[in-house]
């Protein structure tokens, strides 16, 4: 009797399930609880230190790879990376090989530039979207103007303030990507590797552990995973952003999968040994 | 004509191939050059690639509406989805924002593509979760070193989660953060590792198979 009663939670109707989910993904949006950021990862850390050692007006380039699927993750590590390198007063450059991250890079830069007085074609410059990424890599080893002759608003590249003295990687301080693909991969094999280029690298949450072996060979100087890693750089730089205020829905959410896990391992070890 | 046909295409790619190699390790100004040029050559082919892509999906979807199969409908969405963002990117000069106000693009970028596309990536999260508690069953030995990394590595990913494992397992004097460090450092770098050098012999292996014109399925059938 028990038995089947049991195996009943088993063919629980999946909707419960997501209205479950949603209730504890939405109710800390609506009335966050302020659940602390505890730690600090290593690879965040590290990634944080890196940018902070840069001499003010070096140039950085990022590498801005994600659409608006991986965005409530790469978003906010994006806009806290960026506005750490403001920050700093670091000249940035801003390139993307995923045509959906126009946009997202233009919410960015609408936003974040005038908190620090940074000015567009003098403290930084956005490049248009290139799809061969293998290429624009190989190419901006020699001669980046090659490929990005102009901005993206159409003024010559070469005659940018903000391009003083960069014509290839030799002139780049750090390169940071931040992806939802495997372009990280690249810009550590061609770039990183090749032209002795340091490279941080921020990622999706679910693709964090498949960089393990770049980081335990320091190939990349460090990186940001997820949402979490979002928050801890955002509370490195002492500016919350939405890394912060998601990460309550992150642990509840986090949380609630724990529990179902072991329900139903616990409703299987009832039932076995019944 | 099987020359034409065959040996001069397998010829430029042993050629192309050999030298494309050669260029990585030589660092001068030849071989600099010659990659320049092979990189502005492989973003024209990709600019074309993508042509030829979109015309084909146009022409798929046209047979579908034409022939009315199942689902025909969806394949209007294909239209309408690429006018809807196609028409106000050439209207606006590709721009999004012009002195902080969204153009017509950004607009469509905004609140037609960020939205479905957010969301298609959201209901994922629905699903994994109902499915891990429908399959995440220790059902054997593996299965449960599964389950126990898999927890661990949970837990210790939120704030909560580490608060959780310091009132019942501080005794322990070990954090969950140094726990999920040895588990990412050790036994997942191994495996990844593994995978990553296995995937590089495989690919060098292929690679060197088409240069040298053993692997042809790129030439087609004739």
């Amino acid at each position: 009797m028990l038995k089947e009663k049991l195996e009943k939670f088993f063919k629980i109707d999946r909707r419960w399930i997501f209205l479950l989910l949603a209730i504890v993904l939405f109710a800390p949006i609506m009335k966050p609880i302020g659940l602390p950021n505890k730690t600090i990862s290593r690879d965040a850390q590290n990634a944080y230190t890196f940018m902070d050692n840069i001499p003010a007006g070096s140039f950085v380039l990022f590498s801005l790879d994600y659409d608006p699927s991986t965005r409530p993750e790469l978003h906010p590590q994006a806009m806290a990376m960026v506005r750490h390198a403001f920050k700093r007063d670091l000249r940035v450059g801003v390139v993307t090989f995923i045509a959906g991250s126009t946009g997202l890079i233009s919410q960015i830069f609408a936003k974040v530039p005038g908190e620090y007085n940074k000015v567009n074609g003098t403290d930084y410059v956005i490049f248009p979207y290139q799809a061969n990424y293998a290429a624009v890599m190989t190419q901006m080893g020699s001669d980046l103007y090659g490929i990005y002759d102009k901005d993206q608003d159409g003024r010559d590249a070469r005659t940018l303030p903000v391009m003083k003295g960069v014509k290839n990687y030799k002139d780049m301080a750090l390169v940071v990507d931040i992806t939802g693909t495997s372009i990280l991969d690249q810009w550590v094999a061609f770039v990183g590797d090749k032209f002795n280029v340091p490279v941080v690298g921020g990622v999706t949450a679910i693709s964090q552990p498949g960089y393990g072996p770049y980081l335990q060979t320091k190939q990349l100087k460090g990186l940001l995973g997820g949402m979490k890693g979002a928050a801890e750089y955002e509370s490195l730089i002492k500016e919350p952003g939405k890394g912060t205020s998601g990460i309550d829905s992150l642990n509840l959410a986090h949380l609630l999968v724990l529990i179902l896990i072991m329900t139903s391992n616990i409703i299987l070890l009832i039932i076995r040994y019944l | 004509m099987k020359f034409i046909k065959k040996q001069i295409p397998l010829m430029i790619v042993m050629v192309v191939g050999l030298l494309t190699l050669a260029s990585y390790y030589v660092p001068n100004k030849h071989s600099v050059d010659y990659i320049e040029l092979l990189s502005k050559w492989e973003n024209i082919v990709m600019a074309f690639a993508f042509l030829l892509g979109l015309i084909s999906l146009f022409y798929s979807h046209y047979n579908k509406i034409s022939r009315k199969t199942d689902g025909w409908g969806y394949s209007l969405f294909v239209y309408i989805g690429f006018l809807g963002m196609v028409v106000p990117a050439m209207m606006n000069g590709g721009r999004q924002m012009v002195d902080g106000r969204l153009t017509m693009l950004g607009w469509s970028f905004n609140y037609i593509y960020n939205a479905l596309s957010a969301t298609m990536f959201a209901v994922l999260a629905f699903y994994i979760v109902s499915t891990a508690y429908r399959s995440f069953r220790i059902k054997s030995k593996q299965a449960f070193v599964l389950f126990l990394a898999a927890f661990v590595l949970i837990l210790g990913k939120v704030p909560l989660g580490q608060i959780i494992w310091d009132f019942l397992l501080g005794w322990t004097h070990a954090t969950v953060s140094e726990v999920i460090e040895w588990i990412m450092s050790v036994p997942a770098v191994a495996g990844k590792r593994g995978i990553m050098i296995g995937i590089s012999i495989g690919a060098i292996v292929t690679s060197l198979k088409i240069i040298f014109g053993i692997e042809r399925q790129y030439m087609g059938k004739d």
